[in-house]
Order: structure tokens, then sequence, then C-alpha cells
């Protein structure tokens, strides 16, 4: 038996809850969860889909670090298991978050090649080699699950900062050899929101489930917005 | 509440997505809204591993692509219908990719192509093995760019409004309020997905509840072929199914039973562990019936053992496999081997549509896996799926944008309004009862495995049949725990489940009525595919008292059928 | 959220703790330099004498304590600030791990060391 401590909220009051699980070997969170509110509680809220890692629903505070709970094996967490919602998003029920300023700020990035010669009816072959692709792909590998931006020192202080995961977006895209739009998205990230309110705290590349090291595309970016706003600036 | 669009995408899948961007780019004034249950990047299109069909160079050609679809169908599928989708799959591709789709690339910088089960030819197009996820999130990004589409996200939907035939609109209850949010439309394109979630021990996502499926069949639309149920060999044991991918049996693991012996040499004695998927998923779950199947609190398994690969081997060449095997499951396949068995997969059948994604229905469009062409028969091949959602989407979207220039707008009356709330919370939310939701969802998943599986048998079939009804009588008298309104999950929870219990009786009853086996249909007591008396495709029609059932011939235009053999 | 967002440290790494004590330091050494301004502003009193008694505080025994936690500050703020800004310049992201471990080392040593040299200058 594991105990797990579920930290939930009602719409009015937050208050803990303690559950005993039978928990086995291949047991992860998720299921537990999905234990417990088909057996103890069905008033028990939380998000899932794939169950594998990939859809990003499921972040939530496990054993005080945000974790994907379909990924964590319950039996290696100890007789306890603490579970609580991400920190730096509004809790609306148990372990559910609000996640929809999380992609309107995505959205705010731009989050699509920019191209000039766009046909939609006739689109042709763009090239690309895996060379190319490697400069980017490690950035298109988020699945939007707000690990990074729970633990982020700059988002904590200020609601309306981009955050980690939109700026790996906006880097994503401008790194990448088929896209027209780095100047738009400079002038976006180079914004009071933008990358200049990030200290590097470097949390967020810790807690990435996916090891898509946000910090990097953050200061990556930073750097092709520096030199593009000195470019502007000396008139090249 | 109530709101207005000219189109509303029920789905944010592959084929929802799709549908909303065709839909969005065809006409810039018309109004278009994104419905879906989860935020629309949640979707289950993102677990989609392997890669997507296409003829996409000149080595290849579309009637090679159309004979293996067709010829994997078992030669259910509609041959028209296969024909126009193979030529409408390139120009996607290549739209995708110049949306900003990361494709993997050959040398050359070209879009690379592998081979797939099933085909003659190395035509899948793949972005690493996360194909799914990345067109999934390319769509999306895409969708963003236009300022005619609305995204409503977390709204359950709870009935679809049909009258005189058309279509009206929609009802969905705003998760984060718990309000009944009213929606009339022009036109309505349903992408809800498929009904993996009817058996306990699959691939597919929690959410994969055959919703949209449900409300089509409830509405008046014949669901079409939905005794077709695709198993994949290799489903992880304790995951409760996560997909094992057929990359570990390329690279040289084994399959072994209880006794330590590879199994594949009495079924498939040349391809062994290679052979094609229906073949090992029966061999498995023989050896499981035989008794040589491992035990374990999972239930039964064989072993996919990889430990004789090596370490280096592992890691090197299956990283994410081991990955997934540990994290899932905590098994390390470098110590020991990995415990699987076949898993649900993938519906073959779905909302009747024509081979333009039209349902009887008029303004109603349904594209994607809730859908059935059928361009899939009665076995999908590997890759095709994605294919699907990405044409019928985009074919979906267009003619429900040129209907919905010409239709009036759906008015959705007081009275109807008022009916659903009275249904949702005071019917279903309000009422006592003593039975859990969860129980009967329980049942129901063992009812279906045990029925409704790989093998299927007339006997075991009538019982499943009358368990299911059984279900369905106490579903009435279910009780929902949590009262409150926000954010609901346990009410969503066992709407889902009356979905899944309308659903699982027609599968069990056309699967009864089916007396042959074809494809992915396999009945130990007409072990023979009967072309001459089943060469047709099933339709099931709603009655309050269960399913009526008719049956239409499927269309045939350059390939008579003939035995399928590999 | 705001500032008591930086002190959540549970379940975080040692990155969140140098990212918060940087900020304190800089927050201290803030304070310290108006101080010292202020220090400076006495030397207009030309003889000298409300700068001599002040000095004299400063370099009692008494007041060691706070040179050496003010040192701690400086040292930790200059060493660690050098180690954001080679990664804000793109240098050596992929060692971020040793090299946050191997830059509180340094800082550490400098502080002990600078603390012992004030020590000794104060009479040891
Ligand atoms: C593990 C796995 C791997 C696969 N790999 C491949 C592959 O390699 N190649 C291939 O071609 N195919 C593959 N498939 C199949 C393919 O992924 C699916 O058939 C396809 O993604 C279905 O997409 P869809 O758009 O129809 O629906 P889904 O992606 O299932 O989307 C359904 C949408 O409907 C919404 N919805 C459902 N009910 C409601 C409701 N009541 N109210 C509001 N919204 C609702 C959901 O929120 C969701 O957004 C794979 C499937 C699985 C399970
Ligand atoms: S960058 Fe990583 S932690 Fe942040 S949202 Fe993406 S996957 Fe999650
Ligand atoms: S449930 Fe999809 S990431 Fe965990």
């Amino acid at each position: 038996m594991v105990e797990f401590k579920i930290r939930r909220y009602d719409g009015e009051k937050s208050y803990w809850q303690s559950f005993e699980v039978p928990a086995k070997r291949g047991m992860t969170v998720l299921e537990a969860l999905y234990y417990i509110k088909e057996n103890y509680d069905s008033s028990l809220a939380f998000r899932a889909s794939c169950r594998m890692g990939i859809c990003g629903s499921c972040a939530m505070k496990i054993n005080d670090k945000p974790r994907l709970a379909c990924e964590t094996q319950v039996l290696t967490l100890g007789n306890t298991v603490k579970v609580e919602p991400l920190d730096n998003f509004k809790v609306i029920k148990d372990l559910i978050t609000e996640f929809d300023g999380f992609f309107e700020k995505l959205k705010a990035v731009k989050p699509h090649l920019i191209r000039k010669d766009d046909n939609y009816a006739e689109p042709k072959e763009l090239l690309q080699t895996p060379e190319e692709l490697n400069e980017y792909y490690v950035f298109t590998l988020c699945i939007k699950c707000g690990a990074c931006y729970s633990v982020c020192p700059a988002a904590a202080t200020l609601d309306e900062y981009l955050g980690p995961a939109a700026m790996t977006a906006a880097y994503r895209f401008c790194a990448d050899s088929r896209d027209e739009g780095q100047k738009e998205r400079y002038e976006i990230a180079s914004s009071p929101n933008g990358v200049w309110r990030c200290h590097l705290a470097m949390e967020c590349s810790e807690v990435c489930p996916k090891n898509v090291e946000p910090a990097k595309a953050v200061q990556l970016l930073r750097r092709k917005t520096a030199f593009s706003m000195l470019k502007s600036l000396l008139g090249w | 509440m109530k709101v207005y669009h000219d189109i509303v995408v029920v789905g944010s899948g592959l084929a929802g997505l799709r549908a909303a961007i065709a839909a969005a780019e065809k006409n810039r004034n018309l109004s278009v809204a994104i419905v879906s249950k989860t935020y629309l990047i949640r979707c289950h299109s993102v677990c989609a591993e392997g890669g997507i069909n296409t003829v996409l160079r000149e080595t290849d050609e579309f009637d090679t692509h159309a004979w293996d679809t067709v010829k994997g169908s078992d030669f259910l599928a509609d041959q028209d219908a296969v024909e126009f989708f193979v030529r409408e799959v390139p120009t996607e591709i290549l739209r995708l990719n110049s949306w900003g789709c990361p494709w993997s690339r050959d040398d050359s910088g070209k879009i690379a192509q592998r081979i797939l089960g099933g085909h003659s030819s190395g035509r899948t197009v793949f972005a690493a093995d996360r194909t799914g996820f990345h067109i999934t999130h390319t769509l999306y990004e895409r969708l963003l760019t236009y300022p005619n589409v609305d995204k409503y996200e977390e709204y359950f939907v709870t009935n679809l409004v049909v009258e005189d035939d058309t279509v009206k609109g929609i009802a969905a209850i705003e998760l984060k309020t718990g309000e009944l949010v009213f929606f009339e439309a022009k036109a309505v394109i349903l992408a809800t997905g498929g009904a993996g979630r009817l058996y306990g021990f699959t691939s597919c996502s929690h959410i994969v509840t055959g919703d949209g499926t449900a409300l089509a069949y409830r509405a008046g639309v014949p669901l079409k072929d939905m005794e077709f149920v695709q198993f994949h060999p290799t489903g992880l044991v304790p995951a409760g199914g996560v997909l094992i991918s057929e990359a570990c049996r390329g690279e040289g693991g084994y399959l072994l039973n209880k006794n330590g012996e590879r199994f594949m040499e009495k079924y498939a004695p040349e391809k062994m562990e290679l052979a094609p998927r229906d073949i090992v998923a029966r061999a498995i779950w023989t050896e499981i019936l035989e008794g040589r199947g491992f035990d374990s609190d999972y239930g039964p398994y064989v072993a996919l053992d990889l430990t004789h690969l090596g370490e280096d081997r592992i890691k090197e060449r299956l990283p994410l496999i081991r990955e997934a095997s540990i994290k899932f499951a905590g098994i390390d396949p470098v110590e020991e081997p990995i415990p699987v068995r076949p898993t649900v997969h993938y519906f073959m059948g779905g909302i009747h549509t024509n081979s333009r994604s039209e349902t009887p229905i008029k303004g109603l469009y349904a594209a994607g896996e809730c859908a059935c062409v059928s361009i899939h028969g009665a076995n999908r091949l590997g890759g095709n799926a994605l294919a699907e959602c990405l044409v019928f989407g985009r074919v979906a979207g267009e003619l429900a944008a040129e209907y919905a220039l010409n239709a009036k707008q759906g008015k959705i009356s007081a009275e109807f309004r008022q009916k659903e709330e009275k249904r949702i919370f005071d019917d279903l939310l309000g009422k006592s009862g003593d039975e859990s939701p969860y129980q009967i969802k329980k049942e129901l998943n063992e009812t279906m495995e045990n029925y409704f599986w790989i093998f299927r048998e007339g006997d075991g079939m009538l019982k499943g049949v009358k368990k299911i009804q059984e279900l369905k009588e106490r579903y009435k008298n279910v009780e929902i725990n949590d009262k409150s309104r926000d954010f609901n999950t346990d009410l969503t929870s066992a709407i889902e489940i009356g979905y899944m219990l309308d659903l699982a009786e027609v599968v069990a009853i056309g699967a009864l009525k089916r007396q042959e086996s074809r494809g992915a249909h396999y009945r130990l007591d007409y072990p023979k595919r009967d072309d001459e008396n089943w060469l047709k495709h099933t339709l099931a029609y709603y009655t309050p008292e269960g399913p009526k059932f008719d049956y239409k011939p499927v269309s045939i235009t350059k390939w008579e059928p003939v035995e399928r053999k590999y | 959220m705001g500032v008591s967002g930086w002190f959540r440290f549970k379940g975080r790494s040692l990155f969140s703790w140098a990212f918060t004590f940087q900020r304190l330091t800089g927050v201290v050494l803030l304070i310290y330099l108006l101080a010292h301004l202020t220090y400076l502003s006495t030397l207009l009193d030309t003889t000298g004498a409300t700068y001599e008694s002040m000095i004299a505080i400063t370099v009692s025994r008494q007041f060691l304590i706070f040179d050496i936690l003010l040192i701690l500050c400086g040292v930790f703020h200059g060493v660690n600030g050098f180690r954001i800004i080679l990664h804000e310049f793109g240098i050596a992201y992929g060692y971020r791990k040793p090299l946050l471990a191997i830059f509180i080392v340094i800082a550490v040593v400098v502080w002990l060391y600078a603390s012992y040299i004030m020590y000794s200058l104060t009479g040891g």
C-alpha cells in the first residue's frame, strides 16, 4: 500500500486528502489516480489522455517535482506520494489548472512557418537537409505540458511573461531553414514580456520531461534577437 | 448560452484540424468553430508513431497503393473511394511540409520514405517516430493563422441537433464552468476519433470513447462495419496496452511463451516474428488460450525478448522502446523480456459516409477514425489512417464550407435546450441510483474482451450481447457522486460510458450477424471468407430497442476479390 | 505569485538556489552600494572627522562578520554572474551542470580566502 496525499481544491477551499492505493510493479501515478477515482472518490479531477507521455495533459507536481503522471512509476517514489497541481498556474479544480493563458502566449509568438510564397492550392516540395533539420528538431519535441513554466521564477513574478515553452516555439521556427518570419518574431521576443525577462535560472531545462532544453532555446533566441536589434540600430 | 457559427467542427485530431483549416481557407468570411473535449493538441492523433502512406515519387504508382489498400482491407473497401483517396494524399504531405512539419529527410533534403508492413514499396513518410505528434502540432499551428476560426477547448459535446434530416447544431458542456452551450450552425463536421476504449486493453488514449460516433448514431445516421476492430500484436502489459512498435521485432526480438519456445515457428515458419500483424496477434492469443502464456497481476502475456541483442544494440537502435518500457511498465528490456499481448488499436467502422465525407443528413459530415468511408474495409494498413484523416478531413471541410455558403443558419429551439439541460443536469447528474458508472465500464470492457476479441464464436457472442443489454439497462440507474458543476469529470466519464454502451451493442450484434471471417473479424465457427454472402457493408440504424441492421454492396472498380496472401 | 515564487525550493535543483541567491546578493549589494555612497558623502566634511569615526566602526572586530557576509555576496554575485554571462553568450550551455558546481566551488574558495585575509587584517 502506498499513501497518496493529494492537494484538492473544489472552487472554494483547498485541502489535503489521503488515499491508500495498492501499488504494484508497473503502476504509474496516473493509473493510481484512476484507481482512486474509480474506487474511492470519483469527484477527483485531473487531466489525462494519451497515457504515453506525448499529449502533455498530465503534468503535475509529484513529490514536489513537476512530472508527467503517466510517465512516473509509483514504486520509485517511496511509501508516500504527494500530488499537487502545477505552480504558476491558476488552479481550477483539484489537479486541473488554467492553461488558456499558456496557449495564448504560444499563439503570440507566431509559431508557424511564415513564407511569402505560401501557396495553399499548389504546394511545392521545400527541401531541407538532415543537418538543417537537426538545427531545430529537438525544439519541436515540446508537448506543451507546462512543467517548465511552472518552475520559472520569471513567470512567477510576471504573469505576462511569455515563458520558456512559447519562446522555445518561437526559436524553433526562427531556426527552421524554410522560415522567413524571423524578423517578426524577434520583434515579439524583444517586447517587455519577452527574452529579456529571462534570468537564466535554467530550472525549466531541469524539469522538462521531453528534454527539450527550453533554457537553451530562450538563450539562443535572445542572442538572435540581440543581433537583429543591433543590426537595425546600426542600419545594416 | 447560445453561440453561432457557420461551421462547427467537433474534434481536434488530424481530421478535425484539417477540416477546420479547409473550411476556413475556402472562404475567409465563414466563421468556423472547432470544439474539443481536450485542449486541441491533446487529441489522440499525437500518439501515432509509424508514419503516413503516400505515392510521392515516380518509382511508385497510385494503383499499387490502391491495390495494397484494397487487398489489405480483405476486399471490403470501396474501391472508388480508395482510388480517389490515394491521389489526394501527396498534396497533403507537401502542404504539411510548407506549413512546417519536420518530416524526416534523405541526404538530398527530400522527404524520406520507408516501408511498412503490407505495402509493396517504401511509401511511408514519417517524422522520426512521432509522426502523428508532429502532424497534429503543424496543423494546430497553421490553424492559429486563421482569424475566422474560434477554438472551443475543453467543451464536451453531449448532443447533435438534427431536425427534418438537416443538422442544426450541437450541445456541449463547457467544462470549466459546467454550463451547457448550444452551437447553432449551418454545417457540422464530426471528427471525434475511434472507440478503442470499449476495450480495457488498448493502445488508444483515454479520450477515445467513440462519442461522435454514438451521437451520429442516436441522431439517425447509420453506423457502418463496426464489427471490424484492429488489434496490434504487441501491447505493453502492465501499462494497459501502450503500443510497443514493430521495430523491436524488426531488430530481431523474439516472441517466447512460458516454455521458452519461439512459438512463431508453428504459425509462420518463414517470416517468424515478422509475419503480418493479424497473424502474429492470433498466434500470441492462441498460445495464451492454450495455457502457454505467462500469468501476472495484469493478465496473461507472452515475452518479447530483446535481451540477446545486448545492451549496446538496444540502447543504440531501440532507445525509445526501452524508455517506454521503463517509464510505463518499470521494466528494462536490457535485463528482462518485455511482457506483451495483443492490444486494441483501431476501429475500421464508424459513421456511414459516402466517398465525399457526406452523411445521409444534410449539413452533417464525418471524417477520420469516427467515419467509415470506407477505405480500410475489414482491415486497415498501417499508415493509412493518418492519410485518411488528412484527405477526408479536407474534403469534409471544403464541402461543408460550400454547403454553408448557401444554407440557412440552424436554429436550436428553446424547447430543445430545456430538454437537454434537464437530460444532463436533472436526469443524469441530479439523480440518485445504485450503480457506479465505473463498475459498468469495467464489466463492459471485460465483456468485449471475453467475447469480441481476436477470436469470436457464435455462442460466446450471444452471451456477450445479452450482457451488454443488461449493462445498458443497469446504466439507467447510475449515480454520479460529484454533484458539482465545474470541471465535473465524473459526469463526463458517465456520459462517455453511455456512448460506449450504445456502440458496444452495435459492434456485438454486427459481429454476431456476420457469419464469416474477413480481415480483423475472425470467427472460429466460420473461419473462411464468404464473398458470396458477405461481400457487403453492415449498416446499423438506431432504434430505442437496439440496432436494426441493413447491408450495402461494396463498390468494386478494378479489383475482383482474390485470396489474401502475403 | 510575486516574489515569493523565488523561494520555492522544494523539489527544485541547485539552479533555482543559484538564481535566488543571485537575486538576493544583488539586492544586498545594491543596499551596500547606497550605504557606501552615503559613507563617501561624509567626506564632504573636509575635516575628515565624521569619516574617520565611521571607518573606526567598520574596521572593528565586531563588524568583521558583516564584512565577511558582504564579501560572500560580492564574490558569489560576481562568480555566478560570470557563469550566467557565459551561458547568455551561448557558451558552454551543454556543460551547465558541471559548470554550476565548479563555479560554486570557486565562489566558496575565493570567499574563504578573502575572509581569511580580512580576518588577518583586523588583527588576526
Ligand atoms: C498508438 C497508436 C499508433 C498509431 N500509429 C499510426 C500510424 O503510424 N499511422 C497511421 O496512419 N495511423 C496510426 N494510428 C491511427 C491514428 O492515430 C488514428 O486513427 C487517428 O489519429 C485518428 O484521428 P482522428 O482525427 O480521427 O481522431 P482523434 O485524434 O482521436 O481525435 C478525436 C478528437 O475528438 C474530440 N472529441 C471526442 N469526443 C468528443 C466530445 N464528446 N466532445 C468534444 N470533443 C470530442 C477529442 O477531444 C479529440 O480532439 C495509430 C493509433 C494508435 C492508437
Ligand atoms: S519545453 Fe518541456 S517542460 Fe516546457 S512545455 Fe515543452 S515539454 Fe513541457
Ligand atoms: S496522459 Fe498524455 S502526457 Fe501523460
